[in-house]
Order: C-alpha cells, then sequence, then structure tokens
C-alpha cells in the first residue's frame, strides 16, 4: 500500500464527489436498486488505500448513515460495512496488485459480499434472499464496478493505480 | 518477523474492528426503538446536508417527470385545438349539407370530395358516388352555398364533376331582380383572376348593381332555376355598346368543399327556395321561433284545459257523494215530498249555497258523461 503517493486532498476531494453523486445523482438514475452506489465505491476506494483498523472504523461510519437512512434492521449495516471494510483492506493487503480490472472486480465483488450481510444480518425471508442475491445485488455490483472502472481511469494517479491489464 | 512498530500497528487495526464490531453488535441487539431514535437523530442531525441533497435531487426528478406530463399535456392541447377550427369547420358544413338536403325538393345523391394533390384540382373533382347510385352525366353538384358544377363522368362508384374553374364550364343565369340575364362562365383572364366568374352577355341597357345575386336560370336543361352562382362584385368591360361583362365573386368554393349533393332529378323544378338568401334563412330562423313559441303556448293552454277538467271532474264526484249521503236509505218511501213538507234539511256548506256553480258543475258532469 502506498497510501502516501496520492494527495490525501485529492482523494478526500474524490469521495466528497461520490457522495455528492450518491445522494444528488443516483434518485435521478434509472432503478435505485441497480444503480451504482457510490459512497459503497468510496469505501472501497478508501479501503484499499488505508490501514485495515481505519478502513473498517470508515466502514462502520458508512454503515452508520445507511443504517440511519434506511432503519429496517439496525446494527446490520454498520456490521456489514464494518466487515466488509476491513477484509477489503487487509485482503488487498495481502493479494492484490495495483490492477485496475482487479480493483474494479474487487469492488463489485465485495458489494455483492455487502449485500449478503446485510441480507443476512437484516433477517430477510428465503425468497426476497435468493432474489436479491441472484438479481437486483449483481446488477447493482456490476453498475458500481463499472463506475469504479471509470473512477479508477480517471483518478488512476491520485490513487496509484497501474493500467495494466 | 514482524516488527514492533508492526505489530503495533497490525495490533491497532485489530483493535480498531473489534471495536466497530461491538458497536455494530450493540446495534443490532439494542431495542429496536433505541435504534430509531439513534437513526431519527442521526437523520436529524449529521445526515441532515445529506438528505436535503437527495430530497432536491428527488424533487429535481418529479420536476422533471411532470414537466414531461405537462409538456406532453400541453402538446396533446395544442394538437387538439388545432383540430378543432376544423372540425367546427366540417360540422357547420354538414350541418348546412343536412339543411339543404331538407330544403330540396328534388332527389339527390350525397357525396364526398375527394380532393387530389394536383394542380388542377379544384377544377374537376373526383366525388364518391357513381352510377350505382344513380348519378349520370350532366347531373348539378351543389354545396350549400350554391352551384359548385356539374358531373362530367361518372364510374360504378365515383365520378368526376366539372366545376364552374373548370375553362368550358357555362352556365345561364340571371340576377335575382330578374332585370338581366347572361351567361356565367370561368374568369381566365389576369385582371379578374382565375378564382372569379364572369357574367356575360348582359344587354348593355341593363346595369347591374355590385352584390347583385345571380342564380341559375333552368335554360339550358342542365341545371334547375335558382342556384345561387356568385355574386356582382364589379364590371369588368363593355363590348362595342351592346354587352356589359361583370365579374362575380363565386357562391361556393370547389377547392374547400368537403361534400356536395348530386341532383339527379331533372331540372325542372325550381329550387330558389332550397337556397335563400341570408335575409330569408334569417326570415327562416325567426319563423321557427315564432313556431316553437307558439307551440309552446298551445301546449300551455293544453295543459291548462286539462287541469281544469280534473277540478270539474272531481268536484263534480264530491256533489254526487253530498247528494248520495244525503237521499233516503233503502225501504223509505219513494215518494219524494215536496220541498215545503220536507223535513229540515241539514244546514249545507257554503259552497252548496251558491247556485251558480252547481248549475256549472252538473252541466259539466254532464259534458263529461
Amino acid at each position: 500500500m502506498m497510501p502516501t503517493r496520492a494527495n490525501r486532498l485529492q482523494v478526500a476531494l474524490v469521495l466528497l464527489i461520490l457522495v455528492v453523486l450518491q445522494f444528488y445523482l443516483r434518485p435521478r438514475l434509472w432503478g435505485p436498486r441497480v444503480s451504482p452506489d457510490f459512497v459503497f465505491l468510496g469505501l472501497i476506494l478508501f479501503a484499499l488505500r488505508s490501514s485495515p483498523g481505519v478502513a473498517a472504523l470508515a466502514g462502520f461510519l458508512v454503515g452508520v448513515a445507511t443504517d440511519a437512512l434506511t432503519p429496517a434492521r439496525f446494527g446490520a449495516g454498520m456490521m456489514a460495512h464494518t466487515v466488509v471494510g476491513y477484509v477489503a483492506s487487509w485482503a488487498r493487503a495481502v493479494f492484490f496488485a495495483d490492477n485496475i480490472l482487479v480493483n474494479a472486480a474487487f469492488v463489485g465483488v465485495a458489494l455483492w459480499v455487502r449485500d449478503l450481510f446485510m441480507l443476512l444480518l437484516g433477517g430477510a425471508g428465503d425468497r426476497p434472499l435468493f432474489t436479491e442475491l441472484t438479481v437486483y445485488s449483481p446488477l447493482e455490483a456490476l453498475a458500481t464496478a463499472a463506475f469504479a472502472l471509470l473512477v479508477l481511469m480517471a483518478f488512476r494517479q491520485w490513487f496509484a493505480i497501474r493500467l495494466d491489464v | 518477523m514482524a516488527s514492533a512498530s508492526d505489530r503495533s500497528y497490525t495490533r491497532r487495526d485489530t483493535v480498531l474492528f473489534l471495536v466497530c464490531l461491538a458497536l455494530s453488535i450493540v446495534g443490532l441487539v439494542v431495542p429496536p426503538g433505541i435504534g430509531l431514535s439513534v437513526a431519527d437523530t442521526l437523520r436529524e442531525t449529521a445526515l441532515a446536508p445529506l438528505v436535503w441533497l437527495q430530497a432536491r435531487a428527488q424533487e429535481g426528478r418529479t420536476s422533471r417527470e411532470r414537466f414531461r406530463e405537462l409538456t406532453a399535456q400541453r402538446d396533446s392541447s395544442a394538437y387538439l385545438a388545432q383540430g378543432l377550427p376544423s372540425l367546427l369547420a366540417e360540422n357547420e358544413r354538414l350541418r348546412q349539407l343536412l339543411s339543404l338536403s331538407r330544403r330540396l325538393s328534388s332527389a339527390y345523391v350525397a357525396a364526398e370530395v375527394l380532393h387530389q394533390s394536383q394542380a388542377t384540382d379544384g377544377r374537376t373533382l373526383l366525388l364518391s358516388a357513381g352510377s350505382s347510385q344513380g348519378v349520370s352525366p350532366f347531373d348539378p353538384v351543389v354545396a350549400p352555398e350554391g352551384l359548385i358544377g356539374v358531373v362530367l363522368s361518372t364510374g360504378a362508384r365515383t365520378s368526376i364533376a366539372m366545376t364552374w374553374a373548370h375553362p368550358e364550364f357555362r352556365v345561364s343565369a340571371f340576377t335575382v331582380t330578374g332585370n338581366a340575364a347572361g351567361v356565367v362562365a370561368p374568369s381566365l383572364s389576369a385582371t379578374t383572376g382565375e378564382g372569379a366568374l364572369e357574367f356575360r352577355g348582359v344587354p348593355y341597357r341593363d346595369s347591374v348593381p355590385a352584390g347583385s345575386l345571380v342564380l341559375s336560370s333552368g335554360l339550358g336543361g342542365v341545371y334547375p332555376k335558382g342556384i345561387p352562382v356568385g355574386t356582382v362584385t364589379g364590371l369588368v368591360r363593355e363590348q362595342a355598346g351592346w354587352e356589359r361583362v361583370y365579374r362575380l365573386l363565386p357562391a361556393a368554393n370547389p377547392g374547400s368543399v368537403g361534400h356536395v349533393l348530386i341532383l339527379v332529378a331533372p331540372p325542372s323544378s325550381d329550387l330558389a327556395k332550397a337556397f335563400p338568401s341570408d335575409s330569408l334563412l334569417e326570415a327562416l330562423r325567426l319563423d321557427s321561433l315564432l313556431r316553437a313559441r307558439r307551440a309552446d303556448s298551445l301546449a300551455q293552454a293544453a295543459r291548462e284545459v286539462a287541469a281544469a277538467r280534473r277540478d270539474s271532474i272531481a268536484r263534480a264526484r264530491r256533489r254526487a257523494a253530498a247528494r248520495d249521503s244525503a237521499a233516503p236509505p233503502a225501504g223509505a218511501p219513494t215518494a219524494t215530498p215536496a220541498p215545503a213538507q220536507a223535513p229540515p234539511a241539514p244546514k249545507p256548506s257554503p259552497a252548496a249555497q251558491t247556485p251558480a256553480p252547481v248549475r256549472r258543475d252538473s252541466a259539466r258532469g254532464d259534458s263529461i258523461r
């Protein structure tokens, strides 16, 4: 991990843009259940260049915000985002190289895992769980991964991402 | 082997993770009421700007959809508004045609004009009625406003009409006042324009004032008498002191007509009554109003008479019932005592004391029976 290679301010700016997109652009896009999750993308991008503890804290904060906005099962979002943030940071430090496609795919997989956690902790029934995990969650993961690809290509210098495939 | 700083780094991460995980578990196990109140507090404080941003976005989306709906409604309204005047005009023309068909005393066939895109459309018209409907060549074609032309040829279901704009069109005509007669032909000169008619062959001694209505005269055996052809708008030329030629504003426009009537009966009758002038139409309208009012007054009188009859019947029945109750019972002597010897009758009611109504009621009762 090379957190010092990119300017922290630039990264913060990107994260702020993602937050704004989450709350201002996402409601205007097509189906809200399959639109990219910009905040989650910001969390993963932050986790990929942070230590696992800080990533877990960031995930916890994102989870708090998620639970506050959709309090169907308070605490489920916190736990899911905490675990995903921590594991993303830890796994990236252990396994991943700075590859753009791998990073984008990792975002998609992480989102699907986040949804799995939230659905399991939220106590969803079998049928909704199956539908969410096989239809909506993969579509949202694909959309988020595609947007992650765009973000990484646009801000690769700031995130210290290599473009080799 | 990890260094001391790496170990502390890992330890710090683990602690952070465990703390966050513990807090998450606490969030999961707390009663839902507490969780909801915490969520409310967060939404009202830290997340308020984000919620506000999302609300604006949602408003924008709603406004955009509303704008699209309004635009679609406006476009639909504009489209309907565009078609409304033409619909009203067509409706008015159909009413006029219906009115004309009622006034016509001779047989006719209604036909639609199938306008074509050619430049010569208006000189000849394709009509939607043919020989199978009884149309034959040289049948006059009229519109509510006046003469359109004559049938030139017929097919089984369609026919071709030569309108007054055709260069070969001629109709014998006279002014409605009867002081001048001549032949109406299309004007082909550049000065008068192609959309006008000429009233030719008017004797030099006869002058026709502008505004005079020119009707078909019935001469020639093609057009019945009395069909409006046009209105005199001015003098075109005078020839050698023996003829005047007047310009006519045509009564009917073949280019815009949509429905016509083809007169299939022999041109023997006078159709002037079928094409009343504006003043005559007004008089007809007033006459129909008067007739309607008269009918209303007659109906009112009939209602009053019926009510009076009902009243008189009721009174007669009441009087008959009173007589029956005053009559002696069965078994009593049949001889009617003299009025002077009769026992004193019960005091009659004031109405029974009045002699005149008694006579009238009995008379009406007889008449009813």
